[in-house]
């Protein structure tokens, strides 16, 4: 009886289209949205080029040219420097050869950009800044002599200030959460199914809780087969929803990609446990129990920033007990693990919680239905 | 000597104020068809609730098969097969295999399941509709599908809860040869319905219900005697004297009579020849009359006489 109930609760979990497009055709649609809405941004933004100018020396400025030197010879240069005639770094120009010309007469810089843009904003911001600090130093060496290792330390501390200062091993990309956040969410869908389980189980609930109820099956095999079922659908489900983002849109997870499989099954199994929970109390109708399951996936969703960044640094700081008992924090937390620690011990620890969560739900979830005759149908 | 089947005493079922079975008992012999017949409302399905224990019930005792019947008793609910009044089928499988699920739940050997669910759907008349979804079912074959999935299994007691709502005429009669084959085979059967017709039909003794208490039982012919109008005339005639009404009334076993529009209807409490006699009277008054017909007493008039108000009536 148990497998009969288990190959049947796949067969008809396959078969359900509300399912079907929540678990495997909204992730993939939205996962293409993301992909064409922040890829752009992504390109421009985080990972933009080192930008090509051209600087014109009319008269030879030693400290500007060992700034220039410094920083292109650092690991991730700024800029790429020619140094040319003004007819040469007009044509290179217009041929958008290089973005900008800096020229160089005695104390006086000047700037000629080819359009608007973050690379023209940079190269004036650069020049803005230069001049700004070329200034102060300049000033105290006339004004106060003494002093002037004192401010050029102070302009290297804001310099330093400004610097990224590495506490982990990677940072956490803003861009690829978007993705772990999706997953987080078709992992939460599972919610559905594990809600369907419970009101197709309870006679008071639905008409085929009341032909099982009747049937020799005992309740406690016909539970654990539905929920190992979906469990497997749930899993299907989540390695097609990595497997497209990871090969089809192309993000990387880094070198943890099976791991990535693990958390998100897991998370699939947490989605379903928690569905089974919430279908099982009260004695509510079918779609009253759908709208509350769905609100509060989309609500862990939103706290854990799905659909605002910096939503779930925000809970951290306000109710940072909120995002350890989150489903959807806790499972894109589990991806954050994997990205930025080098070791696995916070990775497993969220994944021993999102199991203990599991096992929680699934158990009130059994206490609540394990109920064998109805005060009313 | 018959065996009992189904043994209930002295049920009482309450929600908060209202009573819903007050004191309702009932037995119900081997191979019997057994009909439960009320009004929306009157208690029947809270009865077939409480016998599968599905519901939990303020006081009184139920057996099934000479045992206690509890959620737990799978001995029992083995050979039991259940149609709700609601049909409760998987949209997402087959017609096949949704009786093949139901079948599950009870048969675990396959070879003998596949040949009983290929027998069920034989039974309902749904061979051409194997690899339907229910969606794509009309009503009427809907209501077979879940008849099949309910007896798929070949149950000794089969309770089948006003199986023919909202069903075509073609299909009900379908559904109603099937109870009495299925009879026929074995099965004892409760059945639950407010259409007088059907029960009257098939049901070889029948409960009348309202207000969940019992109000009658025995087979129709011993219901139908508690009634005192045992059959009623209606002789089409335009017009008839105040003095031939009088001496129609006269007649014997005659209790009523009244002319309404173009109809004389009298009432005639047993007796024999009641037709004959009034049909005399006519002649000998010379009056001419046209269509002449007699209709005996319905499960309705049991009905009517015992509580005072109509069953067609009660279900509006």
């Amino acid at each position: 009886m148990f497998l009969h109930n288990f190959k049947y609760e796949i067969l008809h979990s396959l078969r359900v289209k509300d399912l079907i497009f929540w678990l495997i055709l909204f992730p993939i649609v939205l996962g293409a949205f993301f992909k064409i809405a922040f890829s752009g941004i992504y390109e421009k933004t985080e990972k933009f080029s080192t930008v090509p100018i051209a600087v014109v020396e009319s008269t030879e400025d030693k400290i500007f040219h060992s700034v220039m030197d410094s920083i292109e010879q650092s690991d991730d240069p700024l800029f790429k420097v020619t140094y040319t005639d003004e007819e040469k770094a007009m044509d290179m120009l217009k041929k958008q050869k290089v973005l900008g010309i800096i020229r160089i007469d005695g104390k006086e810089k000047s700037l000629s950009v080819s359009g608007e843009g973050i690379e023209q904003t940079i190269i004036k911001s650069f020049l803005e800044q230069y001049a700004v600090q070329e200034q102060i130093i300049t000033d105290t060496v006339m004004t106060d002599p003494q002093n002037v290792e004192t401010v050029v330390s102070a302009l290297n501390s804001e310099v330093s200030s400004t610097e990224n200062i590495p506490l982990t091993e990677g940072d956490p990309d803003p861009y690829v959460s978007y993705f772990y956040n999706l997953i987080a969410m078709v992992a939460l869908f599972g919610s559905v199914t594990g809600l369907h389980i419970a009101m197709e189980n309870q006679a008071n609930l639905h008409p085929l809780g009341a032909r099982k109820n009747c049937s020799p099956t005992p309740k406690f095999v016909s539970l654990t087969a539905s929920l190992l079922g979906s469990f497997v659908v749930q899993a299907v489900c989540v390695i097609v929803s990595v497997s497209y983002i990871a090969f089809v849109l192309k993000i990387d997870f880094g070198s943890r990609l099976p791991l990535v499989y693990v958390s998100g099954i897991l998370g699939g199994i947490l989605g379903v446990s928690m569905g089974f929970m919430v279908g099982s109390f009260g004695s509510m109708k079918e779609g009253a129990k759908s709208a509350i399951c769905m609100s509060v996936s989309m609500l862990c969703c939103f706290f854990s920033g799905l659909m605002v960044g910096n939503m779930k640094a925000l809970v951290a700081e306000k109710a940072p007990w909120f995002n350890e008992i989150n489903p959807a924090a806790l499972i894109s937390d589990t991806f954050y693990c994997l990205e930025i620690y080098s070791g696995y011990d916070r990775y497993i620890e969220k994944n021993i919680t999102m199991a203990i969560i599991s096992v929680i739900f699934i158990i009130i979830g059994f206490l609540l239905t394990r109920r064998k005759k109805y005060a009313s149908l | 000597m018959e065996k009992t089947v189904v043994k209930i005493e002295n049920l009482v079922k309450r929600y908060k104020e209202l009573i819903a079975l007050d004191h309702f008992s009932l037995e119900i012999k081997e191979g019997e068809i057994f009909g439960l017949l009320g009004p929306n409302g009157s208690g029947k399905t809270t009865t077939i609730n409480c016998l599968l224990s599905l519901l939990s019930f303020d006081k009184g005792t139920v057996e099934i098969f000479g045992e206690k019947m509890t959620p737990v008793n799978y001995r029992i609910k083995k050979d039991i097969g259940v149609i709700m009044q609601n049909v409760a089928v998987f949209d997402e499988m087959t017609v096949y295999e949704n009786i093949d699920y139901f079948c599950g739940l009870y048969i675990t050997d396959k070879k003998v399941r596949k040949q009983y669910v290929d027998d069920a759907v034989k039974f309902v008349g749904l061979e051409d509709f194997l690899k339907f979804y229910p969606k794509k079912l009309s009503g009427g074959l809907l209501r077979r599908l879940n008849i099949a999935c309910g007896i798929a299994h070949k149950p000794k007691l089969i309770i089948l809860d006003e199986p023919t709502v909202a069903v075509d005429p073609q299909s009900r009669n379908k559904i109603l040869e099937g109870i009495q084959e299925l009879n026929k085979n074995g099965a004892t059967i409760i059945y639950t319905s407010h259409y007088m017709e059907e029960i009257e039909q098939i049901c070889t003794r029948i409960a009348i219900m309202d207000k969940g208490k019992k109000i009658a039982e025995g087979t129709t012919d011993q219901l139908k005697k508690m009634v005192k109008n045992t059959e009623t005339e209606t002789i089409e005639i335009l017009d008839i004297p105040e003095a031939v009404m009088e001496e129609i009334r006269d007649l014997p076993h005659v209790y009523n009579a009244s002319h309404d529009g173009n109809d004389l209807v009298i009432s005639c409490s047993g007796g024999k020849h009641n037709l004959i006699r009034i049909l005399q009277v006519l002649q000998k008054n010379e009056l001419s009359f046209g269509r002449v017909y007699t209709t005996l007493p319905t499960l309705n008039d049991v009905f009517l006489e015992i509580t005072g108000t109509e069953l067609r009536d009660k279900e509006d």
